[in-house]
């Protein structure tokens, strides 16, 4: 038995698949199940193939998980044994549950890769049905270029993605529905649980901490919604809650940006006033009241609100750019390591300097010296500013425009002298006459133009395909030039028999079909010569490269 | 470019000029050329301030005996760095035009805060701890007693600046702060006393206005600073609050308990004094005999415990002998103290006029007038001799005594107002005596009368004449300038109903109503859709924020607007509202956009800019009145109908509107920058409120915009917005609201700049 080799994590039995009795194996890379009876796996999936679990709700009659895989196909298990099903599913879950992101790290992102790439762009799609699954080359060759390319290449936009910032309103998209029964039902996507954690980190640790020795998931969240610390208006403080010391984290992350102070001197409310009225001095609008005692509930609710958002708005940028803090932070260090550290006052001026200058800058009233920019010229800036307009007045060349013009046109004709000495001689001149005639060389694009007519459109799709299948491979050989490595040269004898191959796989077929049809040949010509090229480049190359051995 | 204004060479140090900052020149130089006050204003970001130094700068070149000093004064750290940098600006502009280095000296000072470079001292966070320690370190006795005692610590900037400093004056230049304290830690001297020297002989001083307006600190600093000054006060919307704050005290009882442990030290201190050097106390009382005038050796480092007022008549008399003596000094404080303690114990509120205040003073523990007005100075005095060094724990001392001089010297534009409790909470005692100053002139008077030129300027001073009346002053120039646009980049909106018709207002009426609350989420969820990067909204007040922000909250609006920009709030915490205030510029730096709620007359509406897409729409929630219960302001209200006959309406909705134009005027900084004002409330329309906006905003509401929906707005909105996001170049402005000079020159733009100058 295969399984005897791997250690099995989990087994249980009574577990139906397609309408079959079986028994279900969670094994430490897979999962799989074989029918009563029989001692192999009809249903065995890896987990990194596995892109989701999904179970019945319950209450249910039956009892099942299904397997989401990451090419779109499921697989529903049925758990049957009456007395210990949901037990038994449960603890499937559970265990699926820890499993699967696991492998889910190593979850072949290059896959995941790959199938999006394919997805974006459909030319590539049809490339690859042309060369891999017809088996012209091997996926992994066809990959082994196109992912070098992006790795190596342009790796920017795919390897540096830029991170995704949080919404906002990211709490305000968790709509609480009522279940029917004095309960409220709150749906959890990944991506805000994602900005949960990214906006507080302390829900976070919380919920490594908690989850799932302590707390089970969906545990966690229930009270997370229950929690003073969701409804932070409410001052009910439970000490045992297991958010209340979050808040309080929150509350020194907040002091501690407060603390840290504001880099732009220009803000800083702090040192704005010059000498403030020593204490008694002033007319006290509205005395401050010192002790909190007297603030009604309702104040110090609302003003917890308050903190609330400008922590939440805060937080919420934060998260969008930690990375882009980093040089920032960076720059700043360097600049306090040549600084007498300890003393702000050494590294403070230049910011300080830079805003002031900018905010005494007047920059219309200087000569302007910054770079010509290209502008954007609308024509008709109003159809931008109000969309289109229903009645529209059409520009119209009135009579005397075409009257003046004609005129001229009339007189640039009567001034007309041929300049006869600098005409062309007559032997090029007859030629030209000759090309140009019907059945001449430039008349023959006339005949090509219309291929449009003359070539159904399915050929030519068929066409267009192979020129893009036969370009790729073709680019596949001439990149090997010149065959300097042994890699190289493996590769290009190996690319000299995929076209080979494809010659004869497809562009064979097709030229037969063409010719059943009775349609002109030379449609394929220019392919032809294509890989008539690519041939007598190789013989070449190999003749030398005989030459060079003996 | 060289212009000439009227016969003035001016050097300005632009390529181009607006229009209105060569009116404003004009209007400045007649001004200086009758030796008068003047009022002026222009919008903010226009260039009022460059135009200022510019014309000041050329007309003491150009007569160095008429204008020999300009004290500039602003109102924030930031703007009176801005100004500096201006004038270097065109020092440099000077520099080059000429050939020449002139002999400028031009320097800011600020408080030791600011200023101090002692390692110890400058790390502290606050002020007032700064003062304090500082003061520990320079005092004049402090200084005296480490003759016989050199372990005692020791300032070595202010030493070494008190040894060399004074001989050589500061070279010509211009000194921001930063440069001071670079200036300071190259040569080793004290910038703070280095700075309060040498504005005696600098060519232009910027500093804040708590120097010239605030008797305590102004007796000090600017005391001889020459009378043929010009003082430019910028940004002085405010002044008359500024005046009236630094003349009013409020008394609570835990002020008079301190007070007590305060009068408590002093009679021990005296006591020990007079058994180890008793010789010291009899120095003193002659010295009184003499005068105070003897007293006043060494005052420089002794700031902190100034004089109130500055009658100096009664410098010049000799102290009372009833208070002469230390310990009749300290029983009469004593005496006073009970005095105030009796009278916090009232039941109910109490409003009197110092007459009466003295006349009951006098029956209830004979405390008469003159050593009442002696009171600061001998307290002064007398902290002197005892040689304290930790002057910062008599604050309270100080405090009354200071009051006690103020409510003898003045029997008129005070009033005493004592509440047992505050009104939101009657049933728990506070009781509190508000000393408040009325009229904010007597602040200001010395000002007026000692300096030649005081010119009073800001880009919000609608109506110009209410000024000189509440300042007391007779101007020889008032003009307002408005903005020349070659496109309308503002576009002020005044939104009264909601969609649901419901009318928008703050008044006191329906500030609970939900319909309201509801449609004013609407309107700022809306606009959160339609305008690009930063929004501000304001609010009439800090209370009435939390309540809407609290029934955004509940009712979800604020979810959906989240959905659009993060929200940041102003909070009553000044370093929570600085860490909100920068989060919001990086939000909108980075493009996401957020929106600032935040508070008329708060400091985020007095202090802060947002420049282009920091605030691409302004949106004032209400009317913001100031809170007319208050009985100070009821008092000051009366005040101002008995003497300047202004009524009581006039007073608050001019007051209301100069804090909503403050607000709005936030998000246009300039002719490139564009921005929406929205005002949500529909008392904006009536004609009382918006002919009290300054002219720059009034002339661009038209009719149809005086009573919209929000669905209305939102729709000029866009519009006004895709229009605004076309490229807008220097061309467009040329000729319109920007002039080369030799436009400038041609007869007809100077025909059209003189008639819309006159339009005012």
């Amino acid at each position: 038995m295969a399984s005897l080799s791997e250690e099995v994590l989990l087994v249980v039995k009574k577990v139906r698949q397609r309408k079959q009795d079986g028994t279900l194996y969670l094994m430490a890379e897979r999962i799989a199940w074989g029918p009563e009876g029989k001692d192999r796996f009809t249903v065995s999936h890896p987990y990194s193939d596995i892109r989701c679990q999904k179970i019945s709700p319950d209450g249910k009659a039956k009892i099942q998980l299904q397997l989401v895989l990451h090419t779109g196909d499921s697989t529903t298990f049925h758990f049957a044994n009456e007395s210990t099903a949901l037990k038994d599913r449960d603890a499937a879950k559970e265990l699926l549950q820890q499993l699967l992101p696991k492998f889910k790290k190593k979850a072949n992102k290059e896959l995941e890769e790959k199938n999006r790439m394919l997805q974006e762009d459909p030319v590539l799609f049809q490339l690859y049905k042309d060369l891999v699954v017809s088996q012209v080359i091997s996926a992994e060759e066809f990959w082994a270029n196109r992912l070098g390319g992006v790795n190596n290449g342009e790796p920017a936009p795919y390897n540096n993605k830029q991170e995704v910032g949080i919404s906002g309103a990211f709490l305000a998209d968790i709509r609480p529905q009522t279940d029917g029964c004095n309960g409220l039902r709150y749906n959890l996507t990944a991506d805000i649980i994602e900005s949960i954690f990214r906006t507080y980190p302390a829900v976070k640790q919380k919920y490594s901490e908690n989850v799932p020795h302590n707390l089970t998931e969906k545990e966690f969240w229930t009270r997370f919604f229950q929690s003073h610390y969701f409804h932070r208006d409410r001052i009910n403080t439970g000490s045992q809650d297991i958010f209340s010391e979050c808040a309080k984290q929150d509350e020194k992350g907040l002091k501690s940006l407060v603390t840290q102070g504001v880099k732009n001197p220009l803000v800083d409310l702090l040192s704005l006033e010059d000498k403030t009225l020593d204490e008694g001095y002033g007319i006290s609008k509205a005395l401050p009241s010192t002790s909190n005692a007297n603030k009604s509930v309702k104040e110090s609710s609302n003003s917890a609100i308050i903190k609330r958002f400008n922590h939440h708005s805060a937080m919420v940028l934060a998260a969008g750019s930690r990375k882009g803090d980093l040089p920032t932070d960076q720059a700043s260090e360097t600049s306090s390591t040549d600084g007498n550290s300890r003393d702000s006052d050494f590294f403070q001026p230049p910011l300080k300097k830079v805003k002031l200058q900018e905010a005494i800058e007047y920059e219309d009233l200087q000569r302007e010296n910054t770079p010509k920019t290209v502008a954007l010229n609308l024509k008709k800036s109003d159809r931008y500013a109000h969309g289109p307009v229903p009645l529209q007045s059409q520009q119209y060349t009135t009579s005397q425009d075409i009257i003046n013009s004609v005129s001229y046109i009339q007189q640039e004709m009567a001034n007309y002298k041929p300049n006869l000495t600098r005409v062309l001689s007559s032997t090029a001149a007859t030629s030209a006459i000759a090309a140009l005639s019907p059945g001449g060389v430039l008349m023959q694009s006339v005949g090509q133009q219309s291929i449009n007519q003359m070539v159904p459109t399915d050929i030519q799709g068929e066409l267009k395909h192979l020129y893009i299948a036969a370009g790729e491979l073709l680019r596949h050989f001439w990149s090997c030039f010149p065959v300097n490595t042994p890699f190289l040269e493996e590769k290009v004898t190996k690319m000299k028999t995929n076209l080979e191959r494809f010659q004869m796989t497809k562009l064979r077929p097709f030229q037969e079909k063409v010719q059943r049809q009775y349609l002109s040949t030379n449609l394929t010509g220019h392919l032809e010569d294509m890989f008539q090229t690519a041939y007598s480049k190789f013989h070449i190359w190999q003749t030398r490269r005989m030459m060079r051995k003996t | 470019m060289k212009l000439n204004i009227e016969g003035l060479l001016v050097y300005f140090p632009y390529d181009y000029i607006y229009p209105e900052q060569y009116s404003y020149m004009l209007e400045l130089k007649r001004t200086l050329d009758a030796k008068g006050h003047g009022v002026l204003e222009m919008p903010s970001g226009t260039g009022k301030t460059i135009s200022l130094l510019s014309l000041i700068v050329a007309y003491q070149r150009a007569f160095p005996l008429d204008v020999t000093k300009l004290i500039y004064c602003s109102r924030t750290v930031p703007e009176i760095e801005k100004v500096v940098e201006e004038l270097r600006k065109l020092m440099e502009f000077y520099a080059k035009e000429t050939g020449e280095v002139n002999n400028f000296l031009a320097l800011s000072l600020s408080s030791r805060k600011n200023l101090c470079i002692h390692p110890e001292v400058s790390s502290l966070r606050f002020g007032k701890e700064v003062d304090g320690k500082c003061h520990s370190l320079t005092a004049s006795y402090i200084r005296a007693q480490r003759h016989g005692n050199p372990n005692l610590p020791v300032c070595r900037f202010y030493e070494e600046f008190d040894a060399v400093g004074r001989q050589v004056p500061l070279p010509a230049g211009i000194y921001n702060l930063d440069d001071l304290k670079d200036f300071g830690r190259r040569k080793g001297w004290c910038p703070y006393y280095l700075a309060r020297y040498a504005i005696i002989h600098a060519n232009i001083v910027v500093y804040s206005y708590h120097y010239l307006l605030d008797p305590k600190i102004a007796d000090l600093v600017s005391k001889e600073l020459a009378k043929k000054s010009v003082v430019v006060f910028d940004e002085a919307h405010n002044i008359d609050n500024v005046c009236i704050d630094s003349m009013s005290v409020n008394i609570t009882r835990r002020t008079l308990d301190r007070c007590q442990n305060n009068v408590d030290t002093l009679q021990n201190t005296i006591h020990k004094i007079k058994e180890t050097d008793a010789a010291k106390l009899r120095e003193e009382y002659r010295r009184l005999v003499e005068g105070l005038k003897e007293a006043n050796v060494a005052r420089e480092t002794d700031i902190y415990l100034a004089n109130p007022v500055l009658p100096d008549e009664v410098l010049q008399e000799a102290v009372p002998g009833s208070i002469r003596t230390a310990e009749h000094f300290v029983g009469f404080l004593r005496r006073f103290l009970e005095y105030l303690k009796a009278r916090l114990r009232v039941q109910h509120v109490v409003q009197e006029s110092a007459p009466q205040f003295l006349k009951d003073i006098f029956d209830k523990v004979c405390i008469d007038r003159k050593p009442l007005r002696f009171c600061a100075e001998r307290l002064q005095s007398l902290l002197r001799t005892l040689e304290i060094a930790d002057i910062a724990d008599f604050s309270a001392v100080t405090l009354i005594s200071n009051f006690a001089t103020l409510v003898s010297t003045y029997s008129q534009g005070f009033t005493i107002i004592i509440e047992p409790f505050e009104d939101r909470t009657p049933t728990i005692a506070n009781p509190v005596l508000h000393f408040s100053c009325m009229d904010p002139s007597i602040a200001i008077k010395p000002v007026f009368q000692r300096f030649q030129s005081v010119v009073i300027t800001s880009g919000t001073l609608s109506p110009l004449d209410i000024y000189p009346r509440i300042l007391d002053f007779r101007p020889v120039t008032m003009a307002s300038f408005t903005m020349t646009l070659a496109r309308t980049c503002l576009c002020p909106l005044i939104v009264g109903r909601g969609n649901d018709q419901v009318a928008l207002s703050s008044k006191f009426e329906t500030r609970e109503d939900f319909a309201v609350i509801r449609n004013y989420g609407n309107l700022l969820l809306e606009m959160s859709a339609v305008v690009p990067d930063g929004i501000v909204a304001f609010f009439t007040s800090y209370v009435y924020m939390e309540n809407i922000v609290a029934s955004w909250y509940e009712q979800g609006i604020l979810e959906n607007i989240q959905k659009n920009k993060l929200i940041f709030i102003e909070t009553q915490d000044a370093a929570e509202t600085s860490m909100a205030l920068e989060k919001y510029q990086e939000a909108c730096e980075n493009g996401r956009g957020a929106i600032l709620l935040s508070v008329a007359r708060g400091k985020v509406s007095e202090g802060i800019d947002f420049v282009h897409h920091f605030g691409r729409a302004v949106i004032m929630f209400g009317v913001p009145y100031v809170y007319t219960q208050s009985r100070i302001l009821k008092a000051r209200l009366e005040y101002l109908r008995d003497q300047f006959q202004i009524r009581e309406n006039d007073f608050l909705t001019f007051d209301a509107m100069r804090h909503a134009a403050q607000c709005v005027g936030r998000a246009i900084r300039g002719k490139t920058d564009y921005g929406l004002m929205i005002f949500a409330d529909k008392r904006y329309a009536r004609s009382d409120k918006r002919g009290k906006l300054p002219r720059w905003i009034q002339e661009h509401i038209n009719d149809g915009s005086l009573n919209l929906t929000v669905d209305e707005a939102v729709q000029l909105s866009k519009h006004f917005l895709r229009q605004m996001a076309q490229p807008f170049r220097q061309e467009d402005q040329l000729g319109l609201s920007l002039l080369t000079l030799e436009q400038l020159q041609s007869e007809e733009m100077l025909q059209k700049i003189s008639q819309m100058a006159h339009q005012t």
